[in-house]
């Protein structure tokens, strides 16, 4: 009986979650009309100071134990904030170079094809990411370093400038983005 | 008890409307793209009509060829299905080759998982008379149980990494999801009472009956044109993409 009702639930959550995708494409067709109000700013610089593995031992070195475990969960918490928002950033920018790749000019679309691939290693990269800093934050001594986090953030902004510079070749990079 | 005229229409109706469904696909070319998907739409509507002229001849649903012709018809359904969540699965993935391999791997864990989990729980069951007799109904649910979880598998791995879908997947996809969660509660509800009853069958030939609409309207409806370009991001972000604009070119 148990197995019954239980399966029975996940039946309906997965119902419920066939029917919601619906409602998810109209929400992600509102993100890419208006993608500038859903792209959060990412200071890669604070994020790449945060998971510096150099800064961490001179914060151990210089700190009291407690103190240290204390602002180490604080500064992994931040980067786990900084990881969730790039991850989100490269949501959208994945949809937008994705219409970009049907592009008849051969440039732009192998500059969206690198900018989705790009996104979708970044969002990979943070699926692995946050498990980690998460770990961190309970085992504040672990080492936890999500560079490839952003370099590949810093390769994908290359990347959407290229691709507004192919798109709008005579209004200049600020005027294209 | 005597089947009601809307047991009747049920089974007719979504039937009749597959035709409808092989007709969008073969005007829209859509058999290169799902030829599985088509294959059972065939299949479905052929199985159908065998079983109608076995009804209309022996005049009984429990006659042992309308059994036997049932069973089989369901069995190769079911190895269609199984076909068709890959293909949606192979269209879902085919422009995105940093995931493909990626999802192909995760896709065939996912069966296996999904398979001992089915194995695990029909050996709740126990065995014996009983067992033996629950076999049919178990072997449903797992089948219901693996076919689910695939395709939310399919729904989350794509949601995660933001891919987009073509309108025709989404709306195989989108019925087939509806489907298998039905199934899997219907085929878990009767292992567990061991027996059909006409409101379960009602309720899943009903479900079936929307699954085929969701399917004529998706296929009905012209493909989305999904061509955007990048106009305006964040001031505070463009300072750093100006940034590192700058610094690409001083390199």
């Amino acid at each position: 009986m148990t197995i019954t009702l239980i399966l029975v639930a996940l039946a309906f959550v997965a119902l419920g979650f066939s029917v919601r995708l619906t409602k998810g494409r109209a929400l992600t067709a509102e993100v890419l009309e208006n993608p500038t109000d859903h792209i959060r700013a990412v200071d890669l610089e604070a994020f790449q100071n945060l998971v510096d593995p150099g800064e961490e031992e001179y914060l151990r070195v210089n700190l009291p134990p407690a103190q240290f475990r204390r602002i180490q969960r604080e500064r992994l918490r931040a980067a786990v904030e900084y990881v969730s928002c790039a991850a989100q950033n490269a949501a959208i920018l994945l949809r937008l170079a994705d219409a970009g790749r049907r592009s008849p000019d051969p440039a732009t679309a192998e500059a969206a094809e690198k900018l989705v691939n790009n996104a979708i290693r970044l969002r990979l990269y943070a699926i692995q990411a946050i498990p980690r800093l998460y770990l961190g934050m309970i085992l504040p001594g672990a080492r936890i370093s999500p560079v490839r986090i952003a370099e590949s953030y810093e390769q994908m902004t290359r990347l959407v400038v290229l691709l507004g510079c192919l798109q709008y070749p005579t209004r200049g990079v600020s005027a294209a983005l | 008890m005597h089947p009601s005229l809307l047991f009747y229409y049920l089974w007719i109706a979504p039937h009749i409307l597959l035709g409808v469904i092989l007709l969008l696909m073969i005007r829209r070319r859509l058999y290169k793209q799902f030829p599985i998907f088509l294959l059972y739409s065939a299949f479905e509507f052929f199985q159908f009509s065998v079983l109608l002229a076995v009804f209309i001849h022996t005049g009984s649903f429990s006659d042992e060829r309308y059994r036997g012709a049932f069973a089989l018809g369901t069995a190769i359904s079911t190895a269609l299905r199984f076909g068709i969540i890959y293909e949606i699965f192979a269209e879902v993935f085919r422009n995105y080759n940093a995931l493909s391999e990626l999802a192909k791997v995760l896709f065939r864990w996912a069966t296996i998982v999904l398979l001992l989990i089915g194995v695990a729980l029909a050996g709740a069951h126990g065995s014996g008379a009983d067992g033996f007799l629950l076999v049919v109904p178990i072997l449903d649910r797992t089948v219901s149980l693996m076919q689910c979880g695939l395709l939310m598998f399919l729904f989350l791995f794509s949601r995660y990494f933001a891919l987009s879908w073509r309108n025709y997947a989404f709306g195989i996809a989108l019925g087939f999801g509806i489907l298998a969660s039905s199934e899997l509660a219907n085929s878990a509800i009767r292992s567990q009472l061991g027996t059909g009853s006409y409101l379960l069958d009602n309720l899943g030939m009903a479900t079936y009956h929307c699954c085929v609409l969701i399917w004529i309207f998706y296929l009905a409806a012209p493909e989305r044109s999904t061509h955007r370009t990048i106009k305006k991001l964040p001031a505070n972000d463009l300072e750093v993409w100006n940034e590192e604009l700058q610094r690409l070119l001083q390199q």
